[in-house]
């Protein structure tokens, strides 16, 4: 549980956060987003004391982080940073060993601690442990990142914009690995990222900032639903808005049983998202879709008209999935 | 990066394109050894040689054999197909030739030298030099497209080295270089002792004081101005006037400090000499420690914070080990310069090898000035190779991109 109550922070004279409230609740991923310069970066560095904060407070299971030693508080938080910063000298097994090598763990203890971690990360032993971060592409090297990151079982993780250096595939691959961890793990996550799509895909919670202040939070669906003000619309894309919602919302939440009519031709597995039904339905001309679940067998069907008209319905109402 | 790469390619087969390179040498080495002189003979150590060309230092037949040592190198650098093959023969072309250079002196010495006199002496002529010195390019150059370790090529040039001294120790006794060895062959080990003595203690204090004053720097913003100034301003002060500086102080504190005197410290001989190769080997250091430690990544550094390093865990264990290739390139350009510098303290009666050259110099005797060059100039290669292939060790762990 990650709490920040009323925080400031001064660089000289110019106000770099305002007064920013935000409570991450155990196991939840909390993204920051905004422009660059906004104070998403310095708001993450002070929850593990990379800088101090100026004015208000921040919790850390309900405990001030100033009553902790700094150096003892980071190493109880995984940290993972855009360009990996990890260290050029070291190969990779020995880099992802850091933390529980500073926590004094038994060496057998680390080295199987990471060897853990790097199956867990899809990085197989024998090819990664010897190499060094020069030796790996960019994701490789970031799934060190992350590997480090997590290696001390840390219950936080904070990280900042880990995927904006990678190529587009690349770091939808890595956002696939972050979220299956998650679903794993279940660590409390602060994630800084400017990219909108990544943060609706992988946030329980959306915290908007905008000049050191946050100009609004709640969950993706909240937002998308009704955004606070133009910037935060044009943050979501603006008219694109209605697919982004689309694409976070399960084909199987939204469709029909089977009616007496003839099946549609086109087929759609019931865990897809309503966007790519969506994307499916422009393509085939069909109004209708055959909803099938995973062994290709008919269990209900999803139309335009009723998604239509509930669309309209929940804008109303809340969200229905939080 | 090899010539051939920076070239753009055209048709495989179409072209004709040699090792220009090679061609080059080849043909250079092919002049001076029919254009130049090749040894020098001279009666006694005063009088100055007269010089003999190939044919009469080597006979004919010597100077045929090298060329057509050098020939068939340059016919296998303009044959189309550029096989590893070749260019290991080409290689090898060289080294046969650096090897049998010395062979040539015996001959040389055997057919010119008078044995009844032995005062009549032997000396290397400019077409030696200036193959030796066209020969070891070409080994660079085939180094490179053999891609051979630098370890192998350092073996290989030793042993060749060691031929020529084996050489030049058994059966060469009227080379001139030989019989000035001869004469003074206490005194040249003792010098090379000193020399080293020299630069080995000034190096290491510049090392110690040279950190600390670089550590200060980061700590102190303000030192750091004031600091790369002046020893910026003592680098542009010729040795001769720095030693000559330091004489007068030196000399008053000799003369009115009992301890310093004890000591041993004078206004000439070895003080002034360790003082003011210090100082010179102050500014390579500082600033190559300085800008080592400030060039690691800052996302490394932010990543060790992070992950909860102590500032002294964070630099002994990422900043230190990360700066240290730069660092010993620092060292190795030290090495080098108070190695040279080293032979210009002989002139305030600091000993070592520049004893030689000075004394040499005044009794216009080149073969001397040789004995003490030659052995500065070795050391000064080895000190760059060795502590390059050190930091290139240090290097090939992590590409410190």
């Amino acid at each position: 549980m990650i709490e920040l109550r009323n925080v400031y922070k001064y660089f000289d004279d110019t106000v770099a956060v305002d007064d920013v409230s935000l409570s991450v609740p155990k196991g939840k991923f909390c993204a920051l987003v905004g422009t660059s310069g906004c104070g998403k970066s310095t708001t993450l560095r002070m929850i593990n004391r990379l800088l101090a904060h100026s004015e208000g407070e921040i919790l850390l299971d309900e405990q001030a982080i100033s009553d902790y030693d700094p150096v003892l508080l980071r190493r109880r938080i995984g940290y993972v940073i855009q360009n990996t910063g990890l260290f050029p000298h070291w190969n990779v097994a020995r880099n992802i060993g850091l933390v529980p090598r500073l926590l004094k763990w038994p060496a057998s203890q680390v080295r199987q601690r990471v060897e853990e971690l790097m199956q867990l990360l899809g990085l197989p032993v024998g090819e990664f442990a010897n190499k060094y971060p020069h030796q790996l592409s960019g994701g490789q090297a970031q799934r060190v990142g992350v590997a480090r990151a997590l290696a001390a079982d840390p219950d936080i993780l904070l990280m900042d914009e880990p995927f904006g250096a990678l190529d587009p595939i690349t770091r939808e691959k890595l956002q696939e690995m972050l979220m299956q961890l998650q679903a794993r793990l279940h660590k409390t996550i602060v994630f800084v990222t400017h990219d909108m799509d990544e943060a609706l895909r992988l946030a329980d919670h959306l915290v908007v900032m905008r000049a050191g202040k946050v100009i609004q939070q709640g969950t993706p669906l909240s937002l998308l639903q009704k955004p606070a003000d133009a910037f935060v619309d044009s943050l979501l894309g603006g008219l694109e808005r209605g697919l982004k919602q689309a694409s976070l919302t399960r084909v199987k939440d939204h469709m029909a049983p089977l009616g007496p009519t003839l099946p549609a031709q086109s087929r759609i597995p019931a865990r897809y998202t309503l966007r790519q039904a969506l994307s499916m339905m422009l393509r085939d001309h069909s109004e209708r879709l055959t909803v099938v679940d995973q062994h290709d067998m008919p269990v209900g069907e999803l139309s335009l008209r009723k998604l239509v008209k509930e669309a309209h319905s929940s804008e109303q109402g809340s969200s229905r999935e939080s | 990066m090899p010539l051939k790469d920076a070239l753009p390619t055209q048709g495989r087969f179409s072209q004709w394109r040699p090792n220009w390179v090679i061609l080059t040498l080849g043909l250079a080495m092919l002049a001076a050894v029919w254009g130049l002189p090749t040894v020098s003979v001279a009666a006694n150590r005063i009088v100055s040689g007269t010089g003999y060309p190939v044919w009469q230092a080597l006979s004919w037949g010597g100077g045929a054999l090298a060329s057509l040592i050098i020939l068939a190198m340059m016919v296998l650098a303009s044959h189309p197909e550029r096989t590893r093959l070749s260019y290991v023969a080409q290689f090898a072309a060289m080294v046969l030739l650096l090897l049998l250079m010395p062979f040539g002196l015996m001959a040389a010495s055997h057919w010119l030298v008078d044995a009844s006199q032995p005062q009549a002496r032997l000396g290397i002529g400019p077409a030696y030099w200036v193959v030796m010195f066209l020969a070891l390019l070409g080994l660079i150059e085939l180094r490179l497209r053999l891609s051979l370790a630098r370890g192998w090529m350092a073996l290989l040039l030793i042993g060749i080295g060691a031929v020529w001294l084996g050489c030049a120790a058994l059966w060469l006794d009227s080379l001139a270089l030989v019989q000035e060895f001869q004469v003074r062959e206490a005194q040249f080990y003792q010098a090379i002792r000193q020399h080293l003595a020299l630069v080995t203690i000034a190096v290491s204090v510049s090392i110690v004081l040279g950190m600390g004053i670089a550590l200060l720097m980061r700590r102190f913003y303000r030192l750091q101005r004031g600091g790369f100034a002046l020893l910026n301003f003592f680098q542009t002060v010729p040795s001769l006037a720095l030693f000559g500086l330091l004489l007068a102080p030196l000399a008053w504190l000799s003369a009115n400090v009992p301890f310093a005197a004890q000591l041993g410290i004078k206004g000439i001989g070895w003080t002034p000499a360790l003082i003011a190769l210090i100082i010179y080997s102050l500014l390579p250091i500082v600033r190559n420690t300085y800008v080592a430690l400030e060039a690691v990544s800052p996302d490394v550094l932010d990543a060790a914070t992070g992950m909860g390093m102590r500032t002294s865990q964070r630099f002994w264990q990422v900043r230190v080990p990360l700066a240290l290739p730069i660092l010993l390139e620092g060292v190795r350009i030290t090495m080098v310069q108070a190695i040279g510098l080293t032979a210009v303290a002989a002139l305030i009666g600091a000993g070592g090898l520049g004893a030689f050259i000075f004394q040499g110099l005044g009794q216009a005797a080149m073969d001397m000035v040789l004995l003490g060059a030659l052995p500065i100039l070795v050391m000064a290669l080895a000190a760059d190779a060795g502590i390059g292939a050190l930091a290139a060790q240090l290097r090939r762990g992590a590409a410190y991109d």
